[in-house]
């Protein structure tokens, strides 16, 4: 923001240099600042660091109270990958997280232009409805959820429990966080736009289809960036679902097992640990703008 | 508009590519080959003692070639019990926790074996008699034990040697004082521990107690099914003696002690490379021992029995494996062979008895000429058929009782709790509730 | 509808208009109807349905394995009366709505505030606080509980270089909790960054007319600063207690392997809560009753006891708002 909001009707005012000591204040703070900053910043990156420390040593070494490697064990990455099916458990998350998103925005966006820009009777409550199911704790729904799965793989002689299928179908009917967001961002088109449209004689499907979809790139870009990384981070539901099929296990729930199939090792589990961690945070590098953009757009529009 | 129905497109194809590989994946998996019948065994060794598995179960199909056998491990009871509740389940199940039988006889998830029993003449004598209580839950036999385990002293002779200890405690104020002896701090750090009684270390120390149960006398339940921990002083001896030898150490010592350790069932077992002086562990160790640290200097012995009872030496706590078949397989009649030859064939018991070293289940496979003899295993083979030797009692609520027990052992070793007697009052109230709460009194 | 129609509409007599404007709000609804069915088929059968099946289901035991067996009211008399893990994971639950996550948003808050302030590398700052963020939940578990291994772990190492004495953090019923809330801080990534953003826009000419009236910045930060955030405060502290009620994962993975480094005895244990009860949180608790135990028709008792609590405590947090937050008027 700029130092000189002049308001209207007044001549303008030049700023006077503050005087040294207030200078010298601002700077002093402005130091104990950077400080107190760097000093949390190398406690926030200070785990990143021990978890690579110890991803490069010796199962003993890891165990013993060295804190530096001695050697570097480079193979343990390449350990990790004989000692775990790592690539089929990338292949499960994949495929979760492609087609929880794919459906997600799919279904998503209607709804949320429908309860934006249309205007009928039951449009609140449909909206109060959507931020009520927002709060709830899956942990509410999820016993008579695992039975009605269970039973409805009884009855079709198809294993939905112990697939991705409970993980992935319930995206494509639509998703309250999705909704709430698409829905406050759809709130902030100008009425222009889609009036203009509608005198071209444009259906209200195909305003949603071609301007508002192009309009709201952003926040499908981000409501998709979230998708994927919540389905990529999800642990509860898939350990629930997947648990007894290891073939099917997504990254999180490997990861989470890995110590027991194999012994605590330590170095190995946080070499596997940095692995998971690995393709996030290049994610992030790739699409830093996306995302801060994305996580901004939650607070402030909601 | 076009581009948009494009890109939309793209993705839906690529959906319902990924949505037909997976399909197909899961499918594939499930189908039979047109020649031969698949049978799946799950089971919960893993590594070594899987392959030991596997090498018994290839005599079997060597025997039936128009049976494919695929053997998965590392199963546990999460995943039976959800398997079958999905109606996924495999052929054949086995669990190392013969505590859940209650459950999956109780509620009909591994099937009745008794037709099948009738059917083929297989005799109950030759199983001893407390494997047969732990694979049957009122009346209903729906389990076969498949190898025994027992629990015994190890002992680490150089470090008996070099603290001047002649041979292995009989009792337990022989093992606090061998124990006080044979560590070694420095400060308040423990390098060398003589015996650790934490409940919850490693598979010795069941929270529960039902691996020391045995040594004190102490019954958990009444001919009626209720709980009296508070009632039988067994109990109270044997939790005095585990929390005075505890804080002899110093709690926060033990834990940080064992937070340092290798992993129970790696090579850096603490036993195995020379932390732990005596340890209760199961017979199994001496095949894990001969393994990883062939040279270690040990002995086995019977854990030391309580003081006033010096005549029960020799006994321990026993269970075992349980083998079944879980409801809604395809294939029960060839499961039921394979599961009648892994449980009564001597060959197919001693030669997986020999490879994992767990004791044989079965009377005549227990003198089979085809067990390879070991001194050290031979302690957990008498341990066994000891009479005073016992096995923890069934429910039907499966093991949420041991889960209560183990609650309050844990806490009042960690000091936390006032009065022993009011809390195994206490914790009896709460057995109780919790077996009419959820169904099936306490089995004595 | 299309301008068009409703052109057309006007030339035609009274009552083919008011046909063609029925034809018109059949066609509105219908489009409503279609843009809304997702949700309603996703509402319905994942939300509305299994709300009512918990229901009835809590009255029943019930193992999945058989038929259900009614009960009435007896699973409630357990949960409230009999059961000796009930009101530790209330407990536990609550400790952490009402300290870790004032702690999260006080930490947030605070990180945003320096980020705000800084004139050098605001950008490469605010990349470093935003990672730990990005770490999967159970990956950033493992880490943690590795570093905090009181024996071998890192920082005790490091603290023992000091001279201090380190705690036995996961190990220990009174610092497990604690060392989930340090896990919770290291990610406050998200809020950070929505703190910062917030921060930044609160209008300059505010701090200058405070500035003039004599505030210094403790003042400033009171008045100016914390009332046009405050929606943004709002939002962070109704997000973190869905959060905490959720509250599972790292729950979870930390007990199993604390209590794998103390026991070491393979999965046949159940160690939920590990150590003491101390990290078994209300959500952990459904977990191993419905699927540890098998205790279905329990499970969904203790589920609608936390949709009522869910239900309660959102609705007094957004009521008590009104008195604290104030909208500067944009779009809702």
């Amino acid at each position: 923001m700029s130092s000189a909001t002049v308001p209207l009707g007044t001549r303008s005012l030049t700023r006077r240099r503050p005087p040294a000591s207030v200078r010298r204040q601002r700077f002093l703070v402005a130091v104990a600042n950077h400080a107190l900053l760097i000093a949390a910043a190398i406690a926030f990156l200070a785990p990143f660091g021990f978890i690579v420390l110890t991803a490069l040593m010796t199962n003993d070494q890891a165990l013993s109270s060295h804190l530096w490697p001695h050697p570097f064990r480079w193979q343990n990455f390449a350990d990790v990958f004989h000692q775990a099916p790592i690539l089929r458990w990338t292949l499960n998350t994949m495929i979760y997280s492609v087609l929880a998103t794919l459906g997600l925005v799919i279904s998503s966006v209607p709804v949320a232009y429908a309860l934006a820009r249309l205007h009928w009777r039951g449009r609140n409550a449909a909206f109060l409805i959507v931020l009520i199911a927002l709060m709830l704790p899956p942990q509410v729904t999820v016993v008579p959820l695992y039975v009605m799965w269970t039973k409805l793989g009884q009855a079709i002689g198809f294993h939905f429990v112990g697939s991705l299928w409970p993980l992935i179908i319930p995206n494509w009917l639509g998703d309250a966080f999705s909704i709430f967001l698409l829905r406050q961002f759809f709130l902030t088109i100008p009425d222009e736009y889609l009036d203009a449209a509608r005198v071209d004689g444009c259906g209200e499907l195909r305003i949603l289809t071609t301007v508002v979809a192009r309009l709201a790139k952003p926040a499908i870009a981000a409501v998709a960036l979230f998708s994927f990384l919540y389905t990529f981070n999800d642990f509860f539901l898939p350990l629930l679902y997947t648990g007894e099929n290891p073939s099917r296990w997504p990254l999180q729930v490997g990861l989470a097992q890995f110590r027991s199939l194999h012994q605590v090792q330590w170095n190995l589990t946080m070499a596997a640990t940095l692995l998971v961690m690995a393709p996030v945070i290049a994610l992030f590098f790739l699409a830093q703008r996306a995302f801060i953009e994305g996580v901004t757009l939650t607070g402030v529009k909601g | 508009m076009r581009r948009v129905t494009g890109s939309l497109l793209a993705a839906l194809v690529l959906g319902a590519v990924l949505a037909a590989a997976i399909t197909m994946g899961s499918a594939h998996a499930g189908a039979r080959s047109a020649k031969k019948t698949t049978l799946t065994v799950w089971v919960g060794w893993s590594a070594r003692e899987l392959r030991v598995f596997k090498g018994v179960v290839a005599d079997y199909q060597k025997k039936h070639p128009e049976l494919n056998i695929k053997v998965v491990g590392s199963i546990n009871d999460t995943k039976i019990t959800n398997a079958i509740r999905s109606g996924n389940a495999p052929d054949v199940v086995s669990s190392f926790t013969s505590s859940m039988v209650g459950v999956y006889c109780g509620t009909g998830a591994w099937i009745n074996l008794q037709p099948y029993l009738s059917k083929d003449h297989v005799s109950l004598n030759q199983f001893p008699k407390t494997t047969l209580y732990y694979t049957q839950f009122k009346g209903k036999r729906c389990a076969l034990p498949l190898l025994a385990d027992s629990y015994g002293l190890y002992y680490n002779k150089t470090l008996f040697a070099k603290a001047g200890i002649s041979s292995p405690p009989k009792t337990f104020s022989e093992l606090t004082a061998d124990a006080k002896k044979l560590t070694q701090r420095s400060g308040n750090k423990i390098k060398v521990i003589g015996y650790d009684p934490y409940w919850n270390f490693y598979s010795g120390n069941f929270t529960d107690m039902t691996n020391y149960a045995p040594l004190f006398g102490a019954q958990y339940y009444d001919s009626k099914g209720k709980a009296v921990l508070a009632s039988r002083y067994a109990w109270s001896k044997l939790l005095r003696w585990q929390k005075s030898l505890i804080d002899y150490y110093g709690y926060s010592n033990v834990v940080r002690f064992q937070a340092g350790l290798g992993d129970e069932f790696s090579a850096s077992n603490a036993f195995e490379i020379g932390k732990i002086a005596m340890m209760m562990d199961g017979e199994w160790r001496v095949a894990f021992i001969k393994a990883e640290h062939p040279t270690l200097n040990y002995g086995t012995a019977p854990m030391p029995v309580d003081d006033a009872h010096k005549s029960w030496y020799g006994a321990g706590a026993v269970n075992g494996t349980i083998i079944g078949i879980p409801k809604g397989g395809h294939n029960v009649d060839q499961a039921w062979e394979l599961v009648r030859w892994l449980t009564t064939n001597d060959h197919a018991l001693a030669k997986f008895s020999n490879g994992i070293r767990n004791v044989p289940s079965t009377r005549s496979s227990g003198h089979s000429k085809e067990l390879k003899p070991d001194p050290r295993f031979a302690t957990f083979v008498r341990i066994f058929n000891n009479p005073h030797s016992a096995t923890a009692p069934i429910t039907g609520a499966g093991s949420a009782w041991n889960t209560l027990v183990g609650r309050f052992t844990v806490k009042w070793q960690a000091g936390k709790v006032k009065s022993l007697h009011k809390g195994l009052v206490t914790l009896d109230k709460q057995i109780d509730k919790l077996n009419a709460q959820q169904g099936g009194g306490g089995v004595p | 509808m299309s301008q068009g129609a409703v052109a057309q509409a006007a030339r035609l007599p009274a009552t083919a208009r008011r046909r063609a404007r029925r034809k018109a709000a059949w066609r509105r609804r219908g489009l409503v109807l279609l843009l809304m069915s997702p949700w309603l088929a996703g509402f319905s059968i994942f939300f509305g349905y299994p709300l009512v099946m918990s229901g009835y289901l809590s009255l029943t035991h019930y193992d999945l394995l058989s038929a259900p067996q009614w009960r009435g009211f007896a699973n409630y008399h357990y949960l409230f009366h009999d059961d000796p893990q009930f009101w530790p994971g209330v407990r536990n639950t609550l400790w952490f709505i009402g300290i870790a996550i004032p702690l999260q948003v006080a930490f947030a808050f605070g990180i945003a505030l320096m980020l705000a302030r800084a004139k050098l590398g605001l950008g490469f700052f605010r990349t470093i606080f935003y990672l730990p963020a990005l770490a999967p939940p159970v990956a950033a578990t493992l880490g943690f509980v590795y570093l905090l291994n009181p024996a071998t772990g890192p920082v005790n190492i490091i603290l023992g270089h000091l001279g201090i004495h380190g705690p036995l953090w996961f190990q220990s019923p009174g610092w497990a909790k604690p060392s989930l809330t340090l896990l919770q801080i290291w990610g406050v990534g998200n809020a950070m960054v929505i703190f910062l953003a917030a921060v930044l826009d609160v209008p300059q000419h505010l701090y200058e007319s405070a500035e003039l009236d004599g505030a210094g910045p403790l003042r400033r930060l009171r008045w100016v600063t914390l009332p046009t955030i405050s929606p943004v405060i709002l939002f962070s502290v109704v997000l973190g207690v869905i959060q905490g009620l959720q509250y599972f994962t790292q729950a979870y993975v930390a007990a199993n392997i604390a209590a794998g480094q103390a026991s070491q005895a393979g999965d046949t244990v159940n160690n939920l809560g590990y150590p003491q009860d101390s990290t078994l949180f209300y959500p952990v608790l459904l977990y191993q009753a419905a699927f540890v135990n098998n205790f279905m028709g329990y499970a969904c008792a203790l589920a609608m006891v936390l949709l009522v609590v869910a239900f309660a405590v959102t609705s007094v947090i957004l009521w008590n708002s009104r008195r604290w937050v104030h909208y500067t008027g944009s779009a809702r």
